[in-house]
């Protein structure tokens, strides 16, 4: 079906690649600026972000469209290497949004930096391995789509090159990436063994010749693992918060709101095929033999997602400094979106597509308010923030916004995801109620350190916290905070509101998406 | 594909990835890390030529196609790693894994 796209369809893509090689070029020729970077990869992402959502159907803008809507959830053949979903072009779109906001956010550093053409060239690079695992149709093109984005963040982690600890957790990131990665391409080489074939329908449809289960069901463990790293699911979870810890401020908000998400899509493609074989229409004769490890695969699902919400929940209450709580917290979030995928009924991947989606704001932002507040010469530690939001009215009704929608409070995106992953885990019945149920303990748990926050933020006199160092020695607008940073931090937070106060027009498109998705399976 | 899984070589490559995986777990120098990790990586490589060749035709030239690709990721796995540990020696004077105590499990 790749023969019968123009090049067109690819724009997005291409459109990012020439953004970060056009980056590499200029740092070549000596012309090195940051505004100048951040500008390319803002226009980027942002055209890229345009052409994908044409390609969506979006009507004023159809003319930009490059992907007919005839090759748009086609039902899916046995030799693709690539297809256009509506769900993938979807999770096209929250890749794109994220590293507009983190380069949105990037343009308030400090503009003679070191190494910024790397900074932006790696995260247009990353970017472009996102775009591709959400189109990919095949295991080995998947897995070699989140290989781009692996080893392009391996690098942006320790792109400083003189921070010790930034060094020091690219080194960590990088050890666990590569064993992830050997992992996955291993359980991939059992699947090949078992179906003779890495296409994911005939994976999913267990169309090939199914002679060795046992091969298939050690080779489906081995890719649970191999993601589960990426996604951060406990107990693979153990690296993510030395590295969001020890990486820059920038670069953490792109891991948990960018990055992250595409092991989730992946889990999407590798795992509803399979979870949801037997409630779908058979064409051939072949998939009409009862499929065997459904069931397993479904339970170690759901155990991974109860794992992780809860151990995340649970050390995140733990924690006494800011980014490594936010760090637990993105754990815990990342068990909600497990939980969608282990349920695999549609409406129960638009609950985790719409969380993917409402924690680019929720997160990312959070994670660029920290940016911004170390930024002020305010330390690590959550006492440290004390007054915050009596000092900084509007920095501290953005953080406090992002807490509120991560704890799910309503008329936020954090309560609409919520809302609609639960419901959908109970209408699935059976188990998944009581993984409702565990969800909704666990949120009522994360409140508690959400809360705490707040209360640093608002109750605590300022005045007995130490002075800060006085906002105008960094030398930016608005008070040391940039009008780049806070652009992006205002970005987030008006979508926050304004998305949770009218979630319908975002939310029947990820629902339309999400059923096409768990009709064609792939 | 109508012969029987080759146990002794699905053996050979399960024990290639289980000494990778040992490596991984045991070293400390950041050098053998990689050597271990890239052990781990020619594993699922391995694994790939053999289903390749058992199974013939259009299948076993996708195996060795897909073999041959992972070569050259492992490779840039492993230039990418080599930046790493530059980078940290050139700061800290040593390579050695356990001496990162800035950052706390």
């Amino acid at each position: 079906m790749g023969d019968v796209l123009s090049l067109a369809a690819f724009a997005p893509e291409a459109l990012v690649l020439a953004g970060a090689l056009l980056i590499l070029l200029l740092d070549a020729l000596e012309v090195r600026k940051l505004e100048l970077f951040a500008g390319i990869s803002l226009v980027a992402s942002f055209g890229a972000l345009l052409l994908v959502v044409a390609d969506l159907g979006f009507a004023p803008l159809h003319l930009l469209a490059g992907v007919p809507a005839s090759a748009i959830d086609l039902p899916p053949t046995t030799s693709a290497l690539w297809g256009f979903s509506s769900l993938g072009l979807i999770f096209q779109a929250v890749f794109l949004l994220a590293t507009f906001l983190v380069s949105l956010g990037s343009l308030s550093r400090p503009s003679d930096e070191k190494g910024s053409a790397v900074f932006f060239a790696l995260l247009l690079i990353a970017t472009v391995g996102m775009l591709l695992a959400a189109i990919a149709a095949d295991l080995i093109f998947l897995l070699l789509a989140i290989e781009v984005v692996g080893i392009s963040t391996y690098l942006l982690v320790g792109y400083t090159r003189r921070d010790p600890r930034g060094l020091e957790a690219a080194m960590k990131f990088y050890i666990v990436g590569a064993l992830s990665s050997a992992l996955s391409f291993f359980g991939a080489s059992l699947l090949f063994g078992a179906y003779g074939s890495t296409n994911l329908t005939v994976l999913s449809q267990a169309t090939g010749t199914v002679g060795y289960p046992a091969l298939a069901l050690i080779g489906y463990a081995l890719l649970i693992a191999g993601v589960g790293f990426k996604v951060t699911a406990v107990p693979f979870h153990a690296w993510a918060v030395d590295v969001y810890d020890g990486a820059p401020d920038d670069v953490t908000a792109f891991l948990a709101g960018g990055s992250k998400k595409v092991g989730v899509f992946a889990f999407f493609l590798v795992f509803i095929g399979p979870l949801t074989i037997l409630d779908r229409p058979c064409a051939s004769a072949a998939c009409a033999t009862p499929f065997h490890f459904a069931p397993t695969l479904q339970l170690a699902l759901a155990l991974l997602s109860l794992l992780t919400m809860t151990v995340g929940n649970v050390l995140a209450l733990l924690q006494r400094e800011m980014k490594r709580m936010l760090a637990y917290s993105s754990i815990s979030q990342a068990g909600y979106m497990l939980l969608g995928i282990a349920i695999g009924t549609s409406p129960a991947l638009a609950g985790a597509t719409f969380q993917v989606f409402a924690h680019v704001f929720m997160k990312l932002g959070a994670f660029l308010v920290v940016a911004a507040v170390a930024g002020l010469g305010i330390g690590p530690l959550i006492e440290d923030w004390r007054g915050l939001g009596l000092r900084r009215p509007w920095l501290g009704v953005a953080f406090a916004l992002m807490l509120l929608s991560l704890a799910g409070v309503p008329l936020t995106v954090g309560f609409v995801s919520k809302f609609v992953l639960f419901s959908a885990a109970v209408q699935a019945q059976g188990l998944f109620v009581w993984l409702a149920v565990a969800g909704l303990l666990n949120s009522a748990l994360s409140v508690f350190y959400y809360a705490r926050v707040l209360r640093v933020l608002y109750m605590e006199s300022p005045d007995d916290a130490p002075a800060p160092t006085p906002p105008s020695s960094n030398g930016l607008p608005l008070g040391g905070l940039g009008y780049g940073r806070a652009a992006a931090i205002g970005l987030c937070a008006v979508a926050i509101v304004a998305i949770g106060v009218y979630p319908q027009p975002v939310l029947s498109a990820i629902q339309s998406a999400a059923s096409h998705f768990a009709l064609t399976g792939a | 594909m109508t012969s029987l899984v080759p146990l002794d070589l699905l053996a050979l490559s399960a024990a290639l990835l289980g000494i990778g995986l040992f490596g991984i777990l045991t070293r400390r120098n950041f050098i053998l890390l990689l050597i271990s990790i890239e052990i781990a990586m020619n594993a699922a490589i391995l694994n790939f030529v053999i289903f390749g060749a058992l199974s013939g035709g259009p299948g076993g030239v996708s195996g060795s196609a897909i073999a041959v690709v992972l070569v050259g990721l492992a490779a840039t796995e492993v230039a990418v790693g080599l930046a790493i540990v530059l980078a940290l020696n050139r700061l800290r004077g040593s390579i050695n894994v356990a001496e990162s105590a800035t950052l706390r499990l």
